[in-house]
C-alpha cells in the first residue's frame, strides 16, 4: 500500500508539472491572442481587444491565470471553447468514452493476441514459428498503424465494400453498429501492441521456462499446461505488463491518428479539430486529459505489479 | 510500433564497454546475424537513396504531367498522383525528408538529453532531481501528443516538426544516460581524475562519454526509427512537412481521398515508411547485441 501511495504523490506532482507546461506552451503563442480568439483577418480595435481579452480572463497577470485554470479544472471546468462558446468540459467528457473504449479494446486484443502466440513461439521447437514470430515481431515495430488502417479501408472497401461510415454509432444506443466501427480501428491499432507483446512473453517465457522451479515441478509430475500457465506464464508476467505499460504512451498516440482516419470523434479527434482550427482552449484540455489518462494507466500497471510480485508489496 | 527506449538497466562496468574494434571485426559481428546485415542493407540504401536522388528520380518531383492517377506502366514505373507527379521521384525524394527529419531531430534529443542525463547522474543529488523530474514531466505525454501540442504552438512546418520530435524524444536520452554514469562516476579512474584538477566538464566529455558510448549508440539508431515514423505521422496529420515538399507521411495522408480509386498511391508511401523504420530498428537491435550483450531487451 505504501508503495501504491508514493506512486500516486508522485503522479501528482508530474501531472503538476505537465499543467505547467501546457501553460507554458500556450502561452508561447505567436501572434495576438485575441486576434485568434476573434478569428478575424483584420485589425481589432483596442476597446474590442480588451473586451476579448478580460472575457477569456486573459487580462490577468500569469500566475493568477495559472491558478484559475487550476482550480477551475480540479472543479471541472476546462474553460469555454474559442470557437462556438460552448464548455470544453462537456465537449471533451463526451468525447471520451469512444477513445476509452478503442483503447481497451486494442489492449484487450493485442494482449490476447501476444499471450496466445508468444507463449507457442517460446515452446515451438520448429522452424517455421520461430521465423513466422519474428518477422511479426519485427514488421509489428516498424509498419505504422496509420498506414495499416488505411490498408485495411482499401482491403474492406474491395472486398465487401464497405467504407467507413459518416456517422458514428455510440456503444449505449447502438452496440452492434458501433462494435462493427470499431473492428478495423482495434485491428491497426492491435498489430502494433501484439507484436511487442509476442516479443515480450516469448523472451520472458523462454528465460522463466530455464528456472529451477519449473525442473521441480516437471520432476513431481505437474502436467505441462499447468507448468505453462499456473508457474511460468505468472512468472513472466512481471516484464510483460512493464512493456504494456511503456507502450501505452504508443497506443494513445495511435489512437490520435486512427481516431482521424476513421473519422471517429473521439478525444484524440477533437484534439487534432481543436489544432486545425486554433481552439486552445480545447487543445488545452485535451492535452490534460491525456496525460491524466497516461498517468492513471501507468499507476494501475504499478498497482498490478504489487499484485503479481509479493516482493515489492513488502519494500 | 515500438517504444524506443533502448533498456538499459544500470550495470557494473568495470572495462570500457564500447571495446575498440576493428572494421573487419565489426563486419565479421554484423555478417554473423543475418537480421543486422538486412538493417545495414536497408540503412546504406536509403542513405544512398536520398543522396543520389536527383540522379535516381527520373522527373523532378514538383514535375507535373497531365494525366493524374496514373497506374505504374511504361515511363512512370510507380504511375502518378493526384497532380501526375510521379509516383518515384516523389518516394525518391522523400527519403531526403525522412533522413533529414530524422538526423537533425535525434541530433537535437542527443545534445538535450544525453547532456541532462550525464550531467544528472555526474553530479547527482539535487541536480539530479531537478534534471530528471523535468524529464518525467516530458515523458509523462504520450510523445505524438506532445509533438502535436509543441507544433499546434509553432505553427505547423518541417522544421517545427523537427524541432518538436528533437523535444519529445530528449527524456529517453537523459534516462539512457544517467544510469550508466551512475555507475562510471563512480570508478576510481574518475575519481583519479578529479584528485589531479581536471576539470568537471572535461570529466564528463573525455572521460564519461566514452565510456557509457555502448547505450547511446544503440538509443541513437532506435530514435532514428521513431523519429521518421513521428515525423510521418505529423506529416501525415498536416502538422509537419507542407505541400508540396516530398514527404511519405504527407503523400500517404493526401492519398487517402483517392486510395478507391487508385489504392497504388496509399500503398507505396506506407511501405517506403516501414522500410526506413524496420532498417534502422534491425540496425539497433543488431549494435545492441554486439556492443552490449548484457543488456538484452524483447
Amino acid at each position: 500500500m505504501h508503495h501504491v501511495i508514493r506512486r500516486l504523490v508522485a503522479t501528482i506532482v508530474t501531472l503538476f508539472g505537465v499543467s505547467i507546461l501546457i501553460f507554458g506552451l500556450v502561452r508561447l503563442l505567436p501572434g495576438d491572442i485575441a486576434t485568434i480568439i476573434a478569428g478575424s483577418e483584420g485589425q481589432l480595435s483596442a476597446e474590442q481587444r480588451e473586451a476579448v481579452l478580460r472575457e477569456f480572463g486573459l487580462d490577468r497577470s500569469l500566475p493568477v491565470q495559472y491558478g484559475l485554470w487550476i482550480w477551475n479544472m480540479v472543479q471541472g471546468n476546462f474553460g469555454w471553447s474559442f470557437r462556438n462558446g460552448e464548455p470544453v468540459a462537456t465537449l471533451l467528457f463526451s468525447r471520451l468514452p469512444l477513445t476509452i473504449e478503442l483503447a481497451v479494446l486494442s489492449v484487450a486484443l493485442s494482449s490476447v493476441f501476444g499471450l496466445i502466440f508468444g507463449v507457442i513461439a517460446s515452446i515451438s521447437q520448429r522452424k517455421g514459428v520461430k521465423l513466422g514470430t519474428q518477422v511479426f515481431g519485427l514488421l509489428g515495430l516498424s509498419v505504422p498503424d496509420f498506414w495499416i488502417g488505411v490498408l485495411l479501408i482499401i482491403a474492406a472497401s474491395q472486398i465487401f465494400h464497405w467504407l467507413p461510415p459518416l456517422t458514428y454509432a455510440t456503444l449505449w444506443k447502438q452496440p452492434l453498429a458501433n462494435l462493427q466501427q470499431m473492428v478495423l480501428p482495434v485491428l491497426a491499432l492491435s498489430f502494433g501492441l501484439g507484436a511487442v507483446t509476442m516479443r515480450m512473453t516469448r523472451s520472458s517465457m523462454l528465460e522463466v521456462l530455464g528456472e529451477e522451479f519449473v525442473k521441480v515441478g516437471r520432476a513431481k509430475g505437474l502436467s505441462e499446461s499447468a507448468i505453462l500457465l499456473r508457474y511460468a506464464l505468472r512468472n513472466a508476467f512481471i516484464p510483460i505488463v512493464t512493456i504494456l505499460g511503456l507502450q501505452m504512451g504508443v497506443l494513445l498516440g495511435g489512437v490520435v491518428i486512427i481516431e482521424q482516419v476513421f473519422g471517429l470523434p473521439g478525444l484524440g479527434w477533437t484534439l487534432l479539430n481543436g489544432v486545425y482550427q486554433r481552439d486552445y482552449p480545447v487543445v488545452q484540455g485535451a492535452v490534460m486529459l491525456f496525460a491524466v489518462g497516461f498517468a492513471l494507466v501507468n499507476l494501475l500497471v504499478d498497482i498490478v505489479y504489487t499484485y503479481l510480485d509479493p516482493r515489492i508489496r513488502h519494500v | 510500433m515500438f517504444d524506443g527506449v533502448a533498456q538499459s538497466k544500470p550495470i557494473v562496468i568495470h572495462e570500457p564497454t564500447a571495446r575498440r574494434r576493428t572494421l573487419a571485426q565489426w563486419g565479421r559481428a554484423v555478417r554473423q546475424s543475418p537480421a543486422t546485415m538486412i538493417g545495414a542493407v536497408l540503412v546504406i540504401g536509403l542513405v544512398l537513396v536520398a543522396l543520389a536522388a536527383p540522379l535516381i528520380a527520373p522527373y523532378p518531383p514538383a514535375a507535373q504531367i497531365d494525366l493524374p492517377l496514373l497506374r505504374p506502366g511504361q515511363g512512370y514505373w510507380l504511375g502518378t498522383d493526384e497532380f501526375g507527379r510521379d509516383e518515384l521521384s516523389r518516394l525518391v525524394y522523400g527519403a531526403r525528408v525522412s533522413l533529414y527529419v530524422g538526423f537533425l531531430s535525434v541530433t537535437i534529443a542527443l545534445a538535450l538529453g544525453a547532456t541532462s542525463g550525464i550531467v544528472a547522474g555526474y553530479y547527482g543529488g539535487h541536480i539530479d532531481n531537478v534534471i530528471m523530474r523535468l524529464m518525467d514531466v516530458l515523458f509523462s505525454l504520450p510523445a505524438i501528443v506532445l509533438a502535436i501540442a509543441i507544433t499546434a504552438i509553432l505553427g505547423p512546418s518541417l522544421t517545427n516538426a523537427l524541432i518538436a520530435i528533437g523535444l519529445v524524444y530528449a527524456p529517453r536520452f537523459a534516462r539512457v544516460t544517467r544510469g550508466p554514469t551512475l555507475t562510471v562516476a563512480q570508478l576510481p579512474y574518475i575519481e583519479a581524475a578529479r584528485t589531479i584538477g581536471v576539470s568537471n566538464r572535461t570529466i564528463m566529455l573525455r572521460h564519461v562519454l566514452p565510456n557509457i558510448s555502448a547505450p547511446l549508440i544503440v538509443q541513437i539508431t532506435i530514435s532514428l526509427s521513431t523519429a521518421i515514423l513521428t515525423e510521418a505521422a505529423l506529416s501525415f496529420l498536416g502538422l509537419g512537412t507542407q505541400p508540396p515538399t516530398p514527404s511519405w507521411g504527407l503523400m500517404l495522408s493526401t492519398a487517402r481521398q483517392y486510395m478507391l480509386l487508385d489504392a497504388w498511391i496509399a500503398v507505396l508511401p506506407g511501405a517506403a515508411i516501414a522500410l526506413a523504420v524496420l532498417g534502422f530498428n534491425l540496425l539497433g537491435d543488431g549494435l545492441r547485441d554486439i556492443l552490449d550483450p548484457r543488456i538484452r531487451t524483447l
